[in-house]
């Protein structure tokens, strides 16, 4: 069992009149330690087969070779399986409906299953991801989670459709999606990915597939905990301004909150392994007097019925200016990297209807924010897409001949942050 | 956990200043409306222990050394001439709000024999069963939740009725009377427990029954799960001065005889005022450990 420890960032003062209240909470996870049981895991990896990931051909081929390199990396007895989608979804091995434990010979049989998949269809996502939570649902009690690649654009499915599955699916399994060159839509993977618990990612050239697969399935064999909710307690007469993970991805969990009681809800963060993620909650609580102190919001890491770490949110109402009006450091932080992350997925939106003045003031004020905050990661993305004059003050001009690969990458990775001080991603 | 879900008793009755919603003892901050929570009291002599000086009568209640709040409770009255209606109760450390049902029953108790003391017509045994009922319902009233499995709230009880040399006394559970003059030490109770029944009963010799903890248990209390069976009285009229003495286990535990105790008393000053009495007593428990709550009440008696 994993030991969780938390951190709570926050200046707590408020003046006279001021109600809201913000926090970092940062958790982190020991992973155990190697030394606990996991938890049961099941794997799906889901490989796009329509008609373009044969052209070029060499990316079906890099498809099943990452799809390959996926399946050595699952443990001994954690159950698998791997889909093939197009406008419809095949369960291409194991073909009887359910997922197999994995061993030398399954692995094996997989392998073998995959030289078979040719390129030829359409794209149905939604089925997909229908037919893996149902391989999934086989498999009760087991830490589900799927690899989905894809190329192209949900084609053959509305987007009505699309979120009634993912309304659907959420909290069965966690999904990473990767799109791979770019024909594909990353508003479409980041919704996937952000209803289903998962990352999103670019994936340009078809070779680089087999190493992020490794990475993935690796991360996934390495979560020692089962489903971990935050939970946030908040007074009476208290509302919930934002919940976010702020660190490393920005992911809003607002919209995510199960009621627990009127004063308490929870929001899922899925499976944890040896890592650490910062939260931002802000809280807008009911004024007090000069002097009183409140807890504003409790946030505790639950494990089933079980808290594993909290901290606590307070407010304490001041006339004291000198109190109230400092921002906490990493408050600002953050509110700096979600703005960042805002400003380059309107500027990119921007650009792409032409919007130039609202592109380069966007994309200006994201150069400014990547700099100031030491994002080199997403600076560097950045400068792929704009010409940088002055980084201080965000002084930039759009770049006229711009490749789509770089203005995807920057889209996809635009809500990757970096903690204070920590420099490059 | 909700609101509900709280243990009013561990909460020392306690509620929140800006909501009014129960406390729990360890809490910094209010469960429902957020607010701090004013610093406990910190335990300190003045804080634990309560004292009601009436002359010919006087009370001390002791937190004792060991319990974090003092469940123990008492009502003194002093009437007209001479007239003491006394009530010594003893919350129920097992069950809820132990410490809020002893203050309502010996409220409850107390002003109900403070009425019956003054008033020449009324039985002085009659008025102890109506007491102990009022106990009862005072105790049925106690509001409480639980969270983890506890009984319901309750307490032990002992009371008595003095006018003119006249003694009743009445009780429910192991709070204990006492009487004690220049040639006797007697224990005028008996405790409602498994170690008296078994020695009533001729199945246990005292000695066996001193060794054993459990049964210490009590067989009747006042509480709405307590067994239903009239209240039992014993009165006596003393033939020279003397003094009436009502406690709980937490003293009697450091000296389970009448004897012991009365040595205790006759180590004082000759005509040692009740207050001195029961100082010294609550005192002595202490010395000995204060495993405890400690209450004793003395009244003088001079027929």
């Amino acid at each position: 069992m994993s030991t969780f420890t938390t951190e709570c960032y926050q200046n707590e003062y408020l003046p006279l009149g001021g109600s809201e209240v913000n926090a970092i909470v940062t958790v982190t996870s020991d992973g155990a330690a190697g030394e606990t049981i996991q938890p049961e895991a099941a794997e799906i990896v889901i490989v796009d087969t329509s008609g373009s990931m044969g052209a070029p051909r060499r990316k079906l081929e890099a498809a099943r070779e990452a799809t390959s390199v996926a399946i050595d990396c699952i443990r001994d007895g954690a159950a698998f399986g791997v889909i093939a989608g197009t406008e419809v979804a095949r369960a291409v091995y194991p073909t009887d409906g359910t997922l197999v434990p994995a061993s030398a010979r399954t692995r094996a049989e997989a392998k073998k299953a995959l030289r078979r998949l040719t390129a030829q269809g359409g794209t149905a996502i939604g089925s997909w991801l229908t037919l893996a939570g149902t391989l999934f649902a086989t498999m009760p009690g087991r830490s589900c989670h799927a690899i989905l690649l894809t190329d192209g654009e949900n084609q053959h499915e509305s987007d009505e459709h699309l979120d009634g599955v993912l309304a659907e699916l959420e909290g069965q399994f966690q999904c990473d999606c990767r799109g791979v060159g770019t024909d594909w839509r990353v508003s479409e993977l980041r919704r996937i990915s952000s209803a289903l618990l998962g990352s999103v990612d670019i994936i340009a050239k078809p070779e680089d597939m087999a190493e992020d697969f490794r990475a993935l399935m690796q991360t996934a064999m390495g979560k020692a905990t089962g489903d971990v909710a935050l939970r946030l307690w908040t007074p009476q007469g208290a509302s919930v301004a934002f919940v976010r993970q702020v660190a490393p991805v920005i992911v809003d969990l607002t919209g995510r909150a199960v009621q627990v009681n009127p004063q308490t809800a929870d929001y899922p963060t899925a499976t944890w392994g040896s890592e650490s993620r910062d939260y931002h909650v802000c809280i807008n609580v009911p004024p007090g007097a000069v002097g009183d102190e409140m807890l504003a919001g409790r946030v505790s890491l639950v494990e089933g019925d079980e808290t594993r770490a909290q901290a606590l949110v307070k407010a304490m109402w001041t006339d004291d200016q000198q109190l109230s009006t400092r921002i906490n450091r990493e408050v600002a932080h953050y509110t700096g990297q979600a703005e960042l992350a805002e400003c380059i997925q309107e500027g990119l939106e921007a650009r792409k209807e032409g919007d130039l003045a609202t592109a380069t003031f966007k994309l200006g004020r994201a150069v400014k924010l990547a700099s100031e905050s030491g994002n080199d990661g997403t600076m560097k993305l950045l400068q792929a897409v704009v010409d940088v004059d002055d980084a201080a003050t965000g002084t930039i001009r759009l770049r006229q001949d711009v490749a789509t690969v770089d203005e995807m990458s920057l889209d996809t990775r635009s809500t990757i942050t970096v903690r204070i001080g920590s420099g490059a991603t | 956990m909700s609101t509900e879900d709280v243990d009013v008793s561990t909460g020392d009755g306690l509620s929140c200043s800006s909501c009014g919603a129960p406390l729990h003892a360890e809490d910094r901050f209010c469960e429902r409306c957020g607010a701090r929570i004013d610093k406990p009291p910190t335990p300190d002599a003045a804080a634990t222990r309560i004292e009601l000086d009436l002359a010919i009568a006087a009370a001390v209640s002791d937190q004792g050394l060991v319990h974090h709040r003092n469940e123990d409770s008492f009502h003194l009255e002093v009437t007209g001439d001479r007239n003491v209606a006394v009530v010594v109760c003893d919350g129920i450390s097992s069950a809820s709000a132990g410490n809020v049902a002893a203050r309502n029953a010996a409220t409850a108790a107390g002003t109900v024999l403070g009425k019956a003391v003054a008033d020449p017509a009324k039985d002085p045994s009659e008025a102890i069963a109506d007491a102990i009922q009022a106990a009862v319902d005072a105790v049925i009233q106690v509001e409480w939740t639980t969270r983890v499995k506890r009984v319901d709230p309750s307490c032990t009880l002992v009371s008595a009725v003095c006018r003119g040399g006249d003694i009743t006394v009445g009780w429910v559970g192991d709070s204990r009377a006492y009487w004690f003059d220049r040639v006797e030490a007697r224990q005028l109770t008996v405790d409602d427990s498994f170690a008296e029944e078994g020695i009533a009963k001729g199945l246990l010799t005292p000695e066996q029954a001193a060794k054993s903890p459990f049964l210490h248990s009590i067989t009747h209390w006042v509480g709405p799960d307590a067994p239903e069976r009239p209240p039992r009285t014993v009165s006596l009229r003393p033939e020279r001065p003397g003094r009436l003495v009502l406690c709980t286990d937490g003293l009697w535990n450091y000296a389970p005889s009448a004897g012991e105790l009365g040595r205790l008393i006759d180590a004082l000053p000759h005509g040692a005022a009740p207050a001195a009495v029961a100082r010294a007593l609550a005192d002595t428990a202490n010395e000995r450990g204060g495993h405890d709550n400690i209450t004793v009440a003395v009244v003088n008696i001079d027929p």
